[in-house]
């Protein structure tokens, strides 16, 4: 896992709940690390990282992860303005996210593994977005499209229609955003 | 979770003056706790920094690696290919991706005036895109107009960062149809000028970093490397395929166009015509004038050719583009190429009236009548021309060529000025002739030749006073052949002279074998040879004569020459000189035929012939009054000379008496005597 995504969960810890926050959480979740942007670390830091957030919030693993998706994207927006400015609603920005944002993250950070994403649309309307990864982060995918709706002023409705998290093979997730 | 609110605030106590010895803490916990705070707020403020600063340099070694690699490929292909177009068609898809611009065009630019369209471009995704790229790959821009004539004028590369609001983007309209925005356009350079232009767009703005505006002049650099290679192998061939002197397609380039156009012919192959136009006194004028004047009077005579051509075809003698073949399919086309010194040659394709070749030949011939200026001199010049036309019987366009050149030679042969179509009839004369002239060449080295002898005799006695030697070809296929049937080949191709040699030696070594018969004889025997005029005029004649009679022993006064008028004609004095030398050695000249030709009293009367030989076309006529009166006079007049006469042809007891009655002392004939191989010709000797 990238530093960057720790980064962004010291900031959105801190943000939330107090500077002291991430050295509590690093602490509580018995990891160590230098966590810079452009190293490299276990994914096992990061899920024990939030799920002892979780805990302590008394959320559960999933409800973390969308939450801390959703706070991160003010602070992606302050990072990278040029990928939001360049959309006016958030699903052409979710739909960016594999020609533009990821070559983008591909080039500060030499060898990010980041996921693909097949983006399809349904006859209802609603973005199919489909995700597959062995970190099975799909909480946090959520996080980041409901994010990017707040930028962009709006409300969408995500429904899970299959999920890694149940064996299935990958995960598809119908995202609504009403007109 | 602890919900942390202490502000890292200084504290005014913290930090005594700087005489202090010892830094005053009031409570030393609390302030060391703010301490470490207000450190690690900083250490994390540092942190991100040199995070800033590593993904800013990331960020560019990224993009340079990426223009790096883009260079290479685009390097790569440029040493691989061989045109410009090629590269520019690769280079233009490259860039579009790599940068992620819409589209990508590219112009040629002719003379550093205008940028012209070259139907190179690359269009990422043609959606709502293609009225932009419709309006800008067929366009021309002239110098300053619209992107591309910016950078024609200035001989840089060109940024706009809007087109949409360039008062100088031409295409400004479509652009804003199309959501044009960004726009960026770079010289390709070739020897010091401005070869080639490419220009690309974008929906969004392009940004010109330092960085990409020398990837795009190093690549311009690869380009405008291929395009002076196309220029340098484009001016070799063009070199290879012209005459450096008139500029016209030489021999190489014209049998190229001619096999092509052999290639393209419709069933029945006919449309296609070749004539070569050989100069008539080219050479005289070279040789009198010098080289240069040649060489002007070459390139006077080509443009007045290439006129005259024009003036028949409608203006396309010289092809020089590349144009498609189908826009010409069907109409007549003229390629005038220079193929030799003084060689000229027309090829005509999609001829619909076949007798265009003949058409323009005598408009050719026309051209050339008017005088030419060399310097203050006037110099006029002709033409011989043949003419082959494509039918159903040539195989390829050599065939075509060969037939061209044989029909020019026919027309060379007939005098200056002259035209020939070449003719089935005719190919087949030459080539029986040609034919003959390789069994003759092989005759004389195979020695395939014997003589035949004919008695003269003593008109009065009858008794043989000597033999005309008549050569024979003893053809290995076709038996034994008449002179008549070689004698004028062998002439014309100069061979006669080798014949001749042979034919007086064999002469000589014969007389030596008659002497051994005739030993007892007051008058010795003598053998009459025919000397043609190539080979009486010869320098080494005499020489030869004289080395013929030492080697076989012979006396001289056995040996007779005969030779026509025809010798007089080519080199009068010459023949004097010849005939006293002959005389000096002992050897008697005879004039043949005498009465059928010039028969011109002044040479009898300057040349110290022996004999005159009356021609068998009077003694035929003798019976008749106007035969007899000729032959009385010339008998008269060789008497008034000192000459002895022989009548040849006599085949009639009644002709014999005749001339006897009138005083001709020597004669031979079928009456007398038929030819006969050299045994049974000195059986005749008593």
């Amino acid at each position: 896992m990238k530093g960057i995504i720790f980064n962004l969960l010291e900031d959105v810890m801190n943000h939330a709940h107090g500077h002291h926050a991430w050295p509590d959480l690093v602490d509580a979740a018995g990891v160590s690390g230098a966590y810079t942007s452009l190293g490299s670390y276990p994914d096992e830091h990061l899920l024990a990282l939030t799920d002892t957030a979780a805990a302590v919030l008394g959320l559960s693993s999933a409800d973390m992860l969308r939450w801390f998706g959703r706070s991160a994207m003010p602070l992606l927006a302050t990072r990278f303005p040029q990928f939001f400015a360049a959309h006016r609603h958030a699903r052409s920005f979710v739909c960016s996210v594999n020609a533009i944002i990821h070559p983008e993250v591909r080039k500060l950070y030499a060898g990010a593994g980041c996921p693909h994403f097949h983006f399809t649309d349904r006859d209802d309307g609603a973005l199919i977005i489909a995700y597959q990864s062995p970190r099975r982060l799909c909480p946090l995918v959520e996080g980041f499209v409901a994010g990017a709706s707040d930028h962009y002023g709006e409300t969408v409705a995500m429904e899970h229609l299959t999920c890694m998290l149940d064996a299935q093979p990958l995960c598809r997730i119908a995202a609504r955003w009403p007109a | 979770m602890h919900a942390g609110c202490a502000a890292a605030v200084p504290d005014c106590r913290t930090v005594a003056g700087m005489k202090s010895a010892r830094i005053d803490l009031p409570d030393p916990l609390d302030a060391r706790i703010g301490q470490l705070q207000r450190q690690l707020a900083r250490e994390r403020k540092a942190r991100q920094a040199a995070e800033a600063i590593a993904e800013s340099g990331l960020r560019d070694l990224y993009e340079s690696k990426r223009l790096l690699a883009l260079l290479q490929r685009i390097t790569d292909r440029a040493n691989a290919t061989d045109t410009l177009i090629d590269a520019l068609d690769f280079t233009l898809g490259e860039i579009c991706a790599e940068m992620g611009w819409d589209f990508g065009n590219a112009y040629l630019v002719h003379s550093n005036l205008e940028a012209i369209p070259c139907d190179c471009w690359h269009v990422a995704n043609p959606d709502h895109l293609m009225p932009f790229v419709e309006a800008s790959h067929t366009a021309s821009f002239p110098s300053g107009m619209d992107l591309p004539g910016q950078v024609v004028a200035d001989r840089r590369a060109h940024w706009i960062d809007d087109v949409r609001t360039d008062a100088n983007f031409l295409r400004r309209d479509v652009a804003i149809a199309c959501r044009v925005v960004g726009g960026c356009a770079f010289p390709i350079m070739a020897g010091g000028e401005v070869v080639a232009i490419f220009e690309f767009f974008s929906r969004r703005s392009i940004s010109a970093n330092a960085c990409v505006i020398e990837t795009m002049a190093q690549i311009a650099l690869q380009l405008g490397r291929v395009a002076e290679r196309e220029y340098t192998r484009e001016a070799l061939l063009r070199d290879a395929l012209h005459d450096p002197l008139t500029t016209l397609p030489n021999r190489v380039l014209l049998h190229e166009r001619a096999s092509s156009a052999f290639s393209r012919l419709p069933p029945g192959q006919h449309g296609l015509a070749v004539m070569v136009i050989d100069l008539d006194g080219f050479k005289a004028v070279n040789d009198k004038f010098g080289h240069d004047a040649g060489d002007c009077l070459l390139v006077a005579t080509a443009a007045r050719l290439r006129d005259a051509i024009d003036e028949c075809v409608g203006g396309e003698s010289v092809c020089r583009t590349r144009d498609a073949d189908h826009q010409r399919a069907n109409k007549t086309r003229a390629t005038l190429a220079r193929t030799g010194g003084d060689e000229f040659v027309v090829l005509l394709e999609n001829i619909a009236d076949e007798d265009l070749p003949m058409t323009i030949a005598a408009s050719l011939l026309a051209e050339l009548t008017l005088p030419f200026s060399i310097g203050r001199d006037e110099v006029a010049i002709g033409a011989s021309i043949g003419i082959a036309q494509s039918n159903p019987t040539y195989r390829d366009y050599d065939e075509i060529q060969r037939d061209a050149d044989l029909a020019m030679y026919e027309a060379k042969a007939a005098g200056r000025g002259k035209t020939v179509m070449f003719t089935e009839a005719l190919g087949t004369e030459v080539r029986q002739r040609m034919s003959l002239e390789r069994d003759l060449r092989e005759a004389i080295t195979e020695q395939q030749f014997v003589l035949h002898y004919q008695a003269i005799l003593d008109l009065g006695t009858s008794t043989v006073l000597g033999f005309e030697a008549l050569v024979r070809w003893n053809h290995p296929r076709h038996g034994l052949i008449a002179p008549n049937d070689f004698i004028p080949t062998a002439e014309e191709t100069g061979l006669i002279v080798f014949i001749g040699d042979w034919v007086l030696r064999e002469a000589c070594k014969a007389i030596g074998r008659l002497q051994a018969k005739g030993r007892d004889r007051n008058t010795p025997l003598f053998i009459a040879v025919n000397i043609a005029p190539q080979q009486f005029l010869q320098p080494d004649f005499v020489p030869y004569l004289r080395a013929m009679i030492m080697e076989t022993g012979i006396p001289a006064e056995c040996l007779k020459l005969e030779v026509t008028e025809g010798v007089a004609v080519l080199d009068a004095e010459r023949t004097r000189q010849v005939l006293e030398q002959c005389r000096d050695i002992g050897i008697r000249v005879g004039l043949d035929d005498f009465g059928t030709g010039y028969s011109s009293l002044s040479y009898l009367h300057s040349l110290p012939f022996d004999t005159i030989k009356i021609d068998r076309a009077f003694v035929a006529a003798v019976d008749q009054s106007k035969s007899r009166k000729i032959v009385r006079t010339i008998l008269d007049l060789a008497g008034d000379l000192d000459l002895t006469v022989v009548a040849e042809g006599i085949e009639t007891a009644e002709q014999q008496a005749a001339l006897t009655a009138m005083g001709c002392e020597m004669g031979q004939g079928f009456l007398l005597s038929r030819p006969l191989d050299e045994a049974a010709a000195f059986k005749l000797l008593p």
